[in-house]
């Protein structure tokens, strides 16, 4: 089975910080962290593989070179390739735009049964990426999945939240099937992989590799949206106080601090 | 202070700490007091691959040495030593058979110890053979095929949960140390019990107990090495992993620094942080000073071993002897520093200081580190 996951390299949502001028968000690549649902997507995909030992596990991402760093993390996790899409054409792509684009690679890239993404980037908040890559790419396409079980080489058991309600389905192969955050708990790295993932260099591919793609339809002329402000939301009399494990020896600690804001 | 680890060191330390600070901190508490043998972290550790780290490749390992072992067994201990020692406790197990095993022993134990899927032991001690290795009164008789031994060895670390267990007896017993052979037995093996399981002071996740060998037939391809070369197999043995004693002693003290300093920044008394005060920040300057000198004594007795030296004697023995004392100091100090708050079990520096006392007793008393020690720097002159 051939399984390919989107993963996005996001900016802190802790240390982002909004250019008025460019009307972007800065992308500082220290800052950067892989996107917490789409690694929850990637713990899916691995775990087919688990079932299925000869499924290929594949990556793309989409953004600059510096993006790399973040890569190798992924690598860490036991994937057996990862694909950075990188062209500075690419820049101010907004989530429309940004589908179109990985539909591009995705096609050049190959055939896959199995194609899973995040529901939504905590620095993006739009959850329309994983649909649109579906339509652009003309396959089944389910969203808000929580688990996902293999019960053969072309059908898969998933459960999709649906606002108090866990539904499970049966779904055939190929399909894209986009995963809540926190849907299970990521796996740790295996030390080999660690290792190999030291000197591990993605495959890099740029607009002139991918077939077909219309480039009037990407980048910040290629989008659909413009970000006009960005305003940072004041909360009134917020305070915080951190509780460290093991900080406090009774309960009433926290529930005096609590009172505190009532 | 940068040790100028190789990237793969450094990656090994990366690992062993996310499962010490992601893992191990959160059931050490509870492992602690309850006495529960840390198996789920064993096979974290093993799925991880970290269980192999100094194995050679050949066995399925990733081909490091002591120094590669050192660095995972500080970063589980600065969480919890207790869980630190039963990995700790197999590499004590694994080491005679890398020494001095046959291929086909090599081959059948390390590959497993590699993967996880075996946990090993080494038992040496007895109730009245303690410092005084050369009095072990476990015997073992050959019997055709097979070695009968008879007797029991106590304060076995890792015993009733490890798979292998090296254990050293008398063949000949007018030959002294030289009477002294060591054998691989399995756990299963016909007349091999396991007795009282020790309740104490510290490392309370791990499991301490006594073996009981009533005729246990272990078979002679068992035997370890030559018969009479006991003694040097537990010498040898111990010259590669009292490093790996040191490495948990400062590991606990890195824990207990860490706790006092946050503490000390945090804790406000007479209108001001504990850490603005001179008698604290010497303490805590102290602490510091002493960590990074046993880690640097340590990581340089790890080189000198893995880089092929001789003999390295000394240098293991004094790494173990400095780091825990440096232990018993540091977490002393982190309880004082921390007042009542450190001597309650809400916060873990109290564990830390209960943890840190065995490393000063076992695999040697530091009593006889010193006689060792001394020993040598006497006899070079």
């Amino acid at each position: 089975m051939n399984i390919l996951v989107c993963v996005k390299q996001i900016i802190d949502p802790d240390k982002m910080e909004y250019s008025p001028i460019t009307k972007t968000v800065k992308r500082n690549p220290q800052h950067l962290l892989n996107n917490p649902a789409d690694l929850s997507a990637l713990e899916f995909a691995l775990r087919v593989k688990d079932t299925f030992p000869d499924s290929r596990v594949y990556t793309l991402s989409m953004g600059a070179l510096e993006c790399k760093d973040r890569i190798k993390e992924i690598v860490e996790l036991g994937i057996d390739e990862a694909i950075l899409l990188s062209d500075k054409r690419l820049a101010g792509s907004d989530a429309s735009a940004t589908s179109y684009a990985l539909s591009c690679a995705i096609k050049s890239l190959g055939k896959f049964n199995l194609i899973l993404c995040g529901e939504h980037s905590l620095d993006g908040e739009t959850s329309i990426v994983p649909p649109q890559i579906a339509e652009y790419l003309g396959i089944c396409h389910m969203t808000s999945i929580v688990d996902i079980k293999p019960k053969d080489q072309n059908t898969l058991e998933v459960v999709k939240k649906i606002e108090n309600a866990l539904v499970r389905f049966e779904i055939k192969l190929p399909v894209l099937l986009s995963v809540k955050k926190d849907s299970n708990s990521v796996r740790f790295p295996k030390l080999s992989f660690m290792i190999r993932a030291l000197s591990y260099e993605p495959k890099i591919l740029t607009l002139d590799n991918l077939k077909d793609i219309d480039v009037k339809r990407i980048g910040l002329e290629g989008s659909k949206t413009t970000v006009d402000e960005f305003e940072e939301e004041k909360i009134e009399n917020f305070s915080c106080e951190i509780f460290e494990q093991g900080n406090f020896k009774e309960i009433e600690c926290i529930v005096d601090a609590v009172l505190k804001y009532i | 202070m940068d040790y100028f680890l190789s990237e793969e060191q450094k990656v090994i330390k990366r690992l062993a700490k996310r499962i010490s600070d992601e893992v191990i901190s959160k059931v050490a508490g509870k492992y602690d007091k309850e006495g529960i043998f840390p198996r789920d972290i064993l096979n974290l550790l093993a799925y991880t691959e970290l269980t192999g780290v100094y194995i050679p490749k050949e066995y399925g390992g990733f081909g490091g040495g002591v120094m590669e072992m050192c660095l995972v067994v500080e970063e589980l201990s600065r969480n919890c030593a207790g869980i630190a020692v039963s990995y700790a406790a197999t590499a004590l197990g694994a080491y005679p058979i890398m020494l001095y095993g046959t291929q086909e022993q090599k081959k059948k134990y390390l590959t497993k110890i590699a993967k996880g899927e075996a946990i090993a032991a080494f038992a040496l001690t007895e109730a009245d053979a303690g410092s005084d290795v050369s009095s072990i009164k476990t015997v073992a008789e050959k019997d055709g095929d097979f070695y009968i031994l008879n007797g029991s060895k106590h304060w076995i670390t890792n015993g009733g949960e490890a798979d292998i267990y090296v254990v050293f007896a008398v063949t000949d017993k007018s030959k002294g140390p030289r009477g002294i052979s060591a054998f691989i037995v399995e756990k299963g093996y016909e007349g091999f019990y396991f007795g009282k399981k020790e309740d104490k002071m510290g490392i309370r996740a791990s499991s301490t107990t006594e073996l009981v060998f009533e005729n246990c037939k272990v078979p002679k391809e068992n035997l370890l090495g030559r018969e009479g070369t006991g003694f040097i197999i537990a010498m040898k043995t111990f010259d590669r992993t009292r490093p790996g004693v040191a490495a948990m002693a400062i590991g606990i003290a890195q824990g207990a620094y860490e706790h006092a300093l946050k503490y000390a920044k945090e804790r406000v008394q007479f209108g001001q942080p504990l850490s603005s005060f001179q008698a604290i920040q010497h303490m805590l300057a102290d602490m510091y000073i002493n960590i990074e000198a046993a880690r640097a004594l340590l990581y340089s007795t790890c080189r000198m071993i893995d880089s092929g030296a001789k003999d390295y004697t000394k240098e293991s023995s004094a790494c173990k002897v400095f780091a825990s004392d440096v232990a018993m100091k540091v977490t002393i100090d982190a309880v004082q520093i921390m007042g009542g708050n450190g001597y309650v079990k809400d916060y873990p520096v109290e564990k830390m200081m209960r943890d840190a006392k065995v490393t000063q007793i076992f695999e040697g008393a530091n009593q006889i580190q010193r006689n060792i020690i001394a020993s040598e720097i006497v006899k070079e002159l």
